[in-house]
């Protein structure tokens, strides 16, 4: 590979003007003084009041606004106020205290939704249960405003007849520009320190990132490549050694040994482009979110480069004036425990549209007790919003009223999918990179070449033919030259003809008009 | 004691604190106390010495108290009543300005009245 670059341009990766915007995570000034959360709780109401407010008059303007305090029986209204979600299955502390010792069930339910919870609207005067079909509890968590309309019923409660959440927030434009193709790459779950981790698998990630792999085509693709960000859980130490005794010399190496082996992988990361680390559930930083970046003495090697960025979790960061937001993936998961949607990517869009990245903080989800802001309140609609540490990859467009676009990207972990995220920072396209062990490594390369087989069929590029003698017609040179490569590590003429044909038909299968002959 | 000895050497500055409402509620308290603590021996002035009788502390005490019940400003445990004050005012919730005043005599009891008791 190296011998066909002589004597040609050499690439150069494309650059991009970045922006870190952390600074409303970060705590610096804030002191503890034994406050509680009722503080952040009433900057949310109060903030998200004055924009529910300023939406009402277009909703339904004939309708006064009361206070929960204020309420008359039978006198239609619009009431705007915090929701909680009274769930009996929640864990509570006090269930140590209780008399009644019922039976706890072994198993933990991964979710604790029942049919019995119910919605008790709250203001500053007072707070109200909210009855009728129009709110299901399924969809809703404790800790978001939002205003309802109906009146209140002879028994106490709040007839819900229609309810109005803020909606995406106003979107900046996203930059006209350019006809440059520039990729951010998103990873998560690393896990290193677990037998999950294949060192394999990452280094091809590392290697096709920084350009040392694929032909002129693959690194062209690579040299787009603007920034990694890595979206928490990088490692993962044992859990023996959380229990607060003293660690045994001999164990002292266990414990460093994923973060060095991590600042191996992330030191050949940073010296070719610039990386962004978040922190995630599992990594040395605080529990409570949001939790602050990863310091700098863990990575002895990494942090000697100005390209490595220590990130907060939530990050939001700007590229050439698109605006990123993520999490590691705390908010959506504690969202799946307390809420049912069809997929991941339906709770991140209710985020945005209660204007909140981690609602259930600090009910269920741990948080700073600020005193006189809600650093998690979505003041402006991101261009791209990533969720790290999920299930799986999962992508959508959301379109909002206003003419607001959101790439909402769910990553996967990488230690048990194997897959990377790239997003194309200008139309808000992503395309998943899937990095497998050595069982299926040849089939990482061809479906690398199929895709871009697929994108050079669009491009009206004729594909290539195999260049050994075995005659199949392949994606693209890079197809090709791995297939040639292929051919040539197999001695017997029995081993390479069904693999071949097996690539084959599934190119077939794929992108039908690329393997065409 | 004549109060002119006093204005005479001693430059009586207008109180300047500048109050910024940044949209993403970026805290300011922090600030304004230190302009404040900066400023509060100058503002002291000689009429309150002459006046410190029980019946205005307790009155003072008496507005305050009404200032930390009041539920429009928000919750009054875990901060002091100025930086209750100044979070109220960066709102724009216009707080009022007779328990400013009253706050800043150093005579009152900086915390809610519930502080330490719950």
């Amino acid at each position: 590979m190296a011998d066909s670059e002589m004597g040609e341009a050499t690439l150069e990766r494309k650059l991009a003007v970045y922006r870190n915007l952390d600074e409303r995570f970060v705590i610096r000034e804030e002191k503890y003084k034994g406050q509680q959360f009722s503080h952040i709780y009433f900057m949310r109401l109060h903030h998200m009041r004055s924009q529910l407010q300023s939406l009402i008059p277009n909703w339904k303007p004939h309708l006064p606004v009361n206070t929960v305090l204020g309420l008359e029986e039978g006198k239609e209204c619009i009431i705007v106020g915090t929701l909680y979600k009274h769930m009996k299955l929640k864990p509570s502390i006090l269930d140590e205290y209780s008399k009644e010792r019922s039976a706890i069930p072994l198993v933990k339910p991964h979710n604790f939704m029942s049919t019995d919870d119910h919605l008790i609207l709250e203001d500053e005067s007072g707070r109200v249960k909210l009855a009728g079909p129009m709110l299901a509890p399924s969809a809703f968590v404790t800790g978001i405003v939002i205003a309802v309309h109906g009146k209140e019923t002879s028994e106490g409660d709040f007839f819900v007849e229609d309810f109005l959440e803020a909606g995406l927030a106003p979107q900046v434009d996203r930059p006209l520009d350019s006809r440059e193709d520039k990729f951010v790459a998103f990873v998560s779950g690393l896990s290193v320190g677990t037998n999950a981790f294949n060192p394999l698998q990452f280094q091809l990630l590392v290697d096709h990132v920084t350009g040392h792999l694929g032909d002129e085509n693959e690194q062209r693709i690579s040299s787009k490549i603007v920034r990694l960000v890595i979206a928490g859980n990088s490692m993962h130490i044992s859990h023996g050694f959380f229990s607060g005794q003293t660690v045994a010399p001999k164990d002292h190496a266990k414990l460093t040994e994923p973060i060095r082996e991590l600042d191996i992988f992330l030191t050949q990361l940073v010296a070719a482009l610039p990386v962004d680390i978040m922190p995630g559930c599992n990594d040395p930083a605080n529990y409570s979110l949001p939790q602050q970046p990863l310091h700098r003495c863990l990575f002895a090697g990494a942090s000697a480069y100005n390209t490595f960025v220590s990130c907060t979790n939530p990050h939001h960061f700007e590229l050439d004036n698109v605006q990123f937001v993520g999490t590691s993936g705390q908010n959506i998961d504690d969202l799946y425990k307390y809420s049912d949607a069809k997929d991941k990517i339906e709770f991140m869009e209710r985020t945005l549209r209660w204007r909140h990245l981690a609602p259930t903080a600090p009910n269920t989800l741990g948080c700073y007790p600020y005193v006189d802001k809600d650093p998690f309140l979505i003041e402006s609609c991101p261009h791209v919003y990533f969720v790290g540490n999920q299930e799986k990859y999962e992508t959508r467009l959301l379109q909002g009223p206003d003419k607001q676009l959101v790439r909402l990207i769910s990553i996967p972990r990488f230690c048990e999918t194997g897959v990377a995220v790239m997003v194309h920072k200008q139309t808000p396209l992503s395309l998943s990179l899937k990095f497998l062990p050595p069982v299926s490594l040849f089939l990482l390369f061809y479906l690398c070449s199929l895709t871009l087989g697929t994108w050079n069929a669009m491009r009206s590029v004729s594909p290539q033919i195999c260049k050994c003698d075995c005659g199949y017609p392949m994606g693209t040179a890079l197809g090709s030259s791995m297939h040639t490569r292929l051919c040539s590590y197999f001695t017997g003429d029995i081993l390479p003809l069904p693999i071949s044909a097996f690539f084959f038909y599934l190119g077939r299968l794929f992108s039908p008009d690329c393997c065409n002959f | 004691m004549s109060s002119s000895n006093i204005t005479s050497f001693f430059r009586q500055e207008k109180k300047t604190t500048k109050r910024k409402n940044d949209g993403g509620g970026v805290a300011i308290a922090k600030l304004c106390s230190k302009i404040r603590s900066d400023l509060a021996p100058l503002l002291v002035s000689s009429t309150d010495q002459l006046r410190s009788t029980k019946e205005s502390t307790k009155e003072a005490e008496e507005r305050l108290k009404e200032f930390d019940i009041d539920m429009r400003y928000g919750p009054s445990m875990g901060l002091t009543r100025i930086e209750r004050w100044d979070r109220a005012s960066a709102l724009g919730l216009c707080p009022p300005a007779d328990v400013e005043s009253l706050l800043l005599a150093t005579s009152t009891i900086s915390h809610c009245l519930w502080q330490g008791r719950v």
